[in-house]
């Protein structure tokens, strides 16, 4: 059990960047940038590219993710310059980027080898210690992403970005540029995902051609399971990063545990999709029986503690 | 000073479905004048609050606002001089966010945003005093999401949004027209005492003939997209609804639904 959690952890946690970047887009600005599927890739490649060529670990950590935000720039280019949807401007560079990273990696796998990484010096610890050290690295890193995500979102800026999603023609009444703010969200999303694909990359020890695949469609479904869980809000911010948090590591842990019970890893796509209409289906029919258990914990605890607020 | 000059407004040009919405259309608001528009449904009064807002740019013809040539300027260039409230509720806040949120969305208006907290202690207060003025109780629900507010409500922090960045101009497009007899009351009221209050110019389109009559200081009749008629002050003083009825339909065009609807009731 420990080391289902661990597993959990330590393939989970990487993805919880990526997935903060896909609930910008998702939620935060009711769109869909396909991007990701590419750019986690692009982020992936030359955060490895970098470490191959001796960079420090935390400079190619950089590099990744600089590496993503530029395609998530140039998608928000593409969806300007020509007025196409995001979701048609992503789907172009989510394929083209696929050429894009193979000549970056020159191979379809970049093996790291020996290469000193975030991780490295993990390698003479036991097997769960080493776990536990990884994760706990991993822990600090989401950590202060989640923190800084937070407080974005509190500031002038990141209220504006909110607003645009809700309600653009309100938000452009009130001075809000939304086609620059477009740009920052998909900069920001697109550089989240490459943060998560180089501490991906940092603790397998490769880099591949094909790791983005199915990144979006995760993303989705983690978010969805995250909102089973916890309510988010467009004002409610410590509910929006605790989603995501919860989300993403719900969705590990089924999938741990879809490789525990002796599945092939070649079914996790599958698992993948049925977790996600499972979380639609929870919401559309159990959204009244989650709504109902939520009332009732609430009113134990006010019950409890009567003076207690919400949280926020 | 807010001046129009030879305004063309034409939707889709050049295609079948071509529209003109504004036509050779030239006029000159005063600064701090309150300023009513009355004509029927697709006269162009829309039309008018869109081009002097920025989000429609005219396809011919120059606007200034106090001496500046804003034409090119799009609308989130102009949010800091020109506020608008939108006919309806819903269309002028963000119901997902929370009031505070809201509030602090407008009062960052006319500044470059950037990465310093939007809802401070300091502002907060602001907040506090601007919605108390209107009894509604909502300074105690500054965390609640908009989502939860009447449709009255919502209108009325809306007011207080327009109004919270001190705007030359203030721009009112129908929006007392989902509201009951009792919230357009409280809303009214409001809007006298918000444009007293501002001294912006100020545009109010309605629908009501008695709010065009009574309120303001120069009174616009719009048609197919040019103003037919412009009363002043003592001029609109002695026009009655019926007068300013005749004058709407002789120009040719049926009186709107809505007009009939209320002169029915108010008559
Ligand atoms: N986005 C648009 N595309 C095409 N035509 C438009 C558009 N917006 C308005 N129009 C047309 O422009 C003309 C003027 O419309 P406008 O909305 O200004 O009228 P209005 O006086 O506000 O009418 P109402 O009283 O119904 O609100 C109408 O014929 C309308 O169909
Ligand atoms: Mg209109």
């Amino acid at each position: 059990m420990t080391q289902v959690l661990l597993d959990m952890l330590v393939t989970g946690l990487p993805l919880v960047p990526v997935f903060l970047g896909i609930y910008t887009v998702f939620r935060l600005r009711a769109d869909f940038d396909l991007t990701v599927e590419g750019s986690f890739v692009s982020g992936g490649a030359v955060c490895a590219l970098a470490l191959v060529h001796g960079w420090p670990s935390w400079l190619a950590l950089l590099a990744g993710t600089g590496g993503a935000a530029a395609a998530g720039a140039v998608t928000a280019l593409i969806h300007l310059l020509l007025r196409v949807p995001v979701l048609l401007a992503g789907l172009v560079m989510s394929i083209g980027l696929f050429s894009v990273n193979l000549h970056v990696l020159d191979t379809p796998t970049v093996s790291l080898g020996t290469v000193g990484t975030m991780f490295s010096g993990f390698g003479s610890l036991s097997g769960r210690q080493a776990d536990l050290a990884t994760s706990g690295v991993m822990a600090g890193v989401v950590a202060v992403v989640l923190a800084a995500f937070g407080l974005f979102l509190r500031t002038e800026l990141g209220l504006a970005l909110r607003a645009t999603g809700v309600n653009a023609r309100m938000a452009r009444s009130q001075g809000v540029n939304d086609r620059r703010l477009t740009v920052l969200a998909l900069v920001l999303a697109n550089g989240l995902a490459g943060l998560g694909a180089s501490l991906t990359v940092q603790y397998q020890g490769y880099a591949d051609v094909n790791m983005g695949a199915g990144t979006f469609v995760a993303g989705v479904g983690a978010v969805l399971l995250g909102e089973l869980f916890v309510r988010p809000s467009g004002s409610k911010l410590l509910r929006i990063v605790g989603c995501v948090l919860v989300g993403t590591l719900a969705y590990r842990l089924v999938l741990v545990g879809a490789l525990r019970v002796g599945l092939p890893a070649g079914d996790l796509r599958g698992v993948t999709a049925l977790t996600l209409l499972v979380a639609i289906a929870a919401e559309r029919y159990l959204g009244a029986l989650g709504g109902l258990a939520r009332t009732l914990t609430r009113n134990a605890r006010s019950a409890t503690a009567p003076a207690r607020q919400e949280a926020a | 000073m807010l001046r129009l000059d030879d305004i063309d407004l034409i939707y889709n040009p050049g295609r079948v479905d071509e529209v003109v919405a504004l036509r050779n259309l030239s006029v000159t608001f005063e600064r701090g004048q309150f300023v009513t528009v009355v004509g029927t449904n697709g006269a162009g009064k829309s039309s008018l609050i869109q081009t002097i807002s920025g989000a429609a740019r005219p396809t011919r013809g120059r606007i200034h606002l106090d001496g500046r040539d804003v034409t090119r300027l799009p609308d989130h260039r102009r949010a800091g001089w020109i506020a608008r409230v939108f006919d309806d509720p819903r269309a002028g806040t963000a119901p997902e966010l929370s009031i505070e949120d809201n509030l602090a969305l407008a009062m960052a208006r006319g500044r470059a945003r950037g990465l310093r907290f939007a809802v401070t202690t300091r502002r907060r207060a602001v907040m506090r005093e601007h919605v108390a003025g209107l009894g509604l109780g909502l300074e105690n629900r500054l965390a609640d999401r908009v989502g939860l507010l009447s449709a009255g409500q919502r209108q009325s922090l809306t007011m207080v949004m327009a109004a919270l960045s001190a705007p030359s101009v203030l721009l009112l497009d129908e929006h007392l027209a989902a509201l009951d007899p009792g919230t357009t009351a409280t809303v009214l009221a409001l809007t006298t005492e918000l444009v007293r209050e501002l001294g912006a110019t100020t545009v109010m389109v309605t629908h009501n003939m008695d709010h065009a009559l009574a309120l303001g200081d120069r009174l616009l009749v719009m048609s197919r997209g040019r103003v037919i008629a412009d009363y002043d002050g003592t001029e609109k003083s002695e026009m009655t609804v019926g007068g300013l009825i005749d004058r709407i339909t002789g120009a040719g065009d049926a009186v709107s639904d809505r007009s009939a609807l209320v002169e029915k009731v108010t008559s």
